[in-house]
């Protein structure tokens, strides 16, 4: 069906000292902006991209409470910004490029401008981990996709590896099969690592092949990626996958390296918070993908968002 | 078929209503059979916008019949979009501007509909230096968030200068020229034929992009 998109802008950098600054609009930041907006604290939510997050490029959400046949992933996006909307929060359109937290009132800059706020929740997410192998750079843009629902439709009737075998991995890889049969997974652990509905599902396309305990040594190709080549981890046996394209899930890293370096972080760099999601810093609290947790799902990142955004209205109230 | 919510076109009412000057969109449909749903798309859209803002206004032509203006406005396939305030301002989609690139498409109606460029003056400047032809292809899927804003560059850039011309190319509808350009990720940005890069950048750098490849 035909769907039109719209990133509605309301650039209006203001003058004013915000109550509360969050920074990224994925399921977590919205959230913290519904809450946020009805305790009435001045709020204003500043996305890079497009509301939503790495969930706004998932084709659909199947475990998200409330949408018994499953939700598109921007669809949830945009009811979830919409109803941000209704509550008075702002939202900008704007690349954080670095920030001062340490103070009573916190700044967070763009390239050439900046914003006041009394509080701020991180909720900037995580970016897919990028391969690490021969011709990962010469192919990256050209071959290599971390994005099935953008790029998926380049690769008609082309032949397709899939490296990683985890939630989202799977779920791409059911995705792309709209477009081409000929898929294979390619996955350094020796088993799969999705929910088990999503491995049962993956078993109806007979087609699909798998090789586990393998991973991938180089990509290889003149002009366009040819092949890849991957190795046995246990037997170090070496062979050849054609490919056309290599759509690569191996996990996500923070996006905290526009923060304060007096933030703490663990050592793959998710920001440290306590139960009540405050960071080591005065009025700075974490939410959603960000933050050092267990499992990152948009239900927790929603959930993150709500105490993120209660905290801080009880930090407000104590000041 | 509704498209729009209401709160949507109320949301674009209030966006088109400060317009000073008409948006003429033209529309070169084709006979060609497997595009035929595609010009229907593309009606549909147009239709709802020109039933919020009397500013715009919509002209449909074939690409078949219609070969003057085909001729003159340089249009190499259907379906095609040609967005122009009264002069050609060098701005194209070629296929459906659905999805994200639904958003390029209404910020261009409001850049032309106001006269205005949105660009850092700085490098408008630089822009309107450049003195030699450049064509942009913009490759696009409608499900890829980051296309949007590279198609916005190219059209902004277009309108800046008319030695620059720009075209949207919408991948879900011209898969023939996917293969061609050998396309393997979006938003993939050709200048000229013969340069590309991928991914969507910044305005500075997407210009010395265009300035590299002219040299």
């Amino acid at each position: 069906m035909l769907q039109l998109k719209m990133k509605k802008q309301e650039e209006k950098i203001s003058k004013i000292i915000y109550d509360l600054v969050i920074i990224g609009g994925g399921p977590a930041g919205l959230t913290a902006g519904i809450y946020a907006g009805r305790a009435r604290l001045k709020t204003v939510i500043i996305e890079e991209i497009i509301t939503g997050g790495q969930s706004a490029t998932t084709e659909l959400l199947e475990n998200y409470p409330g949408f018994k046949d499953g939700v598109g992933g921007m669809d949830l996006a945009m009811i979830m910004t919409e109803q941000v909307k209704r509550f008075g929060t702002e939202i900008i359109y704007g690349k954080v490029i670095s920030t001062k937290l340490t103070g009573e009132i916190k700044d967070i800059y763009f390239a050439s401008s900046m914003i006041k706020a009394k509080a701020v929740i991180i909720a900037s997410g995580a970016i897919p981990r990028k391969i690490k192998a021969e011709g990962a750079d010469k192919f990256h843009g050209r071959g290599i996709s971390y994005c099935a629902t953008c790029d998926g439709a380049l690769f008609r009737d082309k032949k397709i590896v899939i490296v990683g075998a985890g939630n989202s991995a799977i779920e791409e890889g059911i995705f792309l099969q709209r477009f081409t049969k000929d898929i294979t997974f390619v996955q350094d652990l020796p088993y799969l690592t999705a929910e088990k509905i999503l491995q049962e599902r993956i078993k109806n396309y007979p087609d699909t092949k798998f090789y586990l305990g393998t991973i991938i040594k180089s990509i290889n190709g003149e002009e366009r990626v040819e092949s890849v080549t991957a190795r046995t981890v246990k037997e170090n046996k070496e062979f050849e996958i054609p490919a056309d394209g290599v759509f690569v899930y191996i996990g996500y890293i923070p996006k905290t390296d526009f923060l304060d370096k007096g933030l703490k972080l663990d050592g793959q760099g998710y920001i440290v918070t306590d139960e009540n999601l405050k960071t080591n810093l005065d009025g700075v609290f974490a939410a959603g993908d960000v933050r050092v947790k267990d499992l990152r799902q948009v239900i927790t990142a929603a959930s993150d968002g709500a105490i993120a955004a209660h905290s801080v209205e009880k930090y407000l109230e104590n000041k | 078929m509704a498209l729009l919510s209401n709160e949507d076109r109320e949301y674009l009412k209030g966006l088109f209503t400060e317009m000073k000057r008409n948006v003429n969109i033209l529309l070169f449909t084709t006979e060609e059979k497997e595009f035929s749903g595609f010009c229907d798309d593309i009606k549909v859209i147009l239709s709802e916008l020109e039933s919020i803002s009397d500013k715009i206004k919509i002209k449909e032509y074939s690409f078949e019949k219609n070969r003057d203006e085909v001729e003159k406005f340089k249009v190499k396939r259907g379906p095609t979009l040609v967005l122009m305030a009264e002069k050609d301002l060098g701005v194209k989609y070629y296929g459906i501007p659905a999805g994200y690139e639904f958003s390029s498409l209404v910020e261009d109606i409001v850049d032309i509909g106001n006269d205005t460029i949105a660009i850092d003056e700085n490098i408008l400047e630089r822009v309107k230096l450049i003195n030699k032809p450049v064509n942009i292809q913009v490759f696009v899927t409608h499900t890829c968030p980051y296309c949007p804003s590279a198609v916005r560059t190219a059209h902004k850039f277009a309108m800046a200068n008319k030695n620059i011309t720009a075209d949207m190319i919408d991948a879900n509808t011209f898969y023939d020229y996917v293969n061609k350009y050998g396309v393997q990720g979006v938003p993939r940005v050709v200048i000229n034929e013969n340069n590309h890069f991928e991914g969507a950048l910044p305005e500075e750098e997407y210009l010395k992009q265009i300035l590299n490849a002219l040299k």
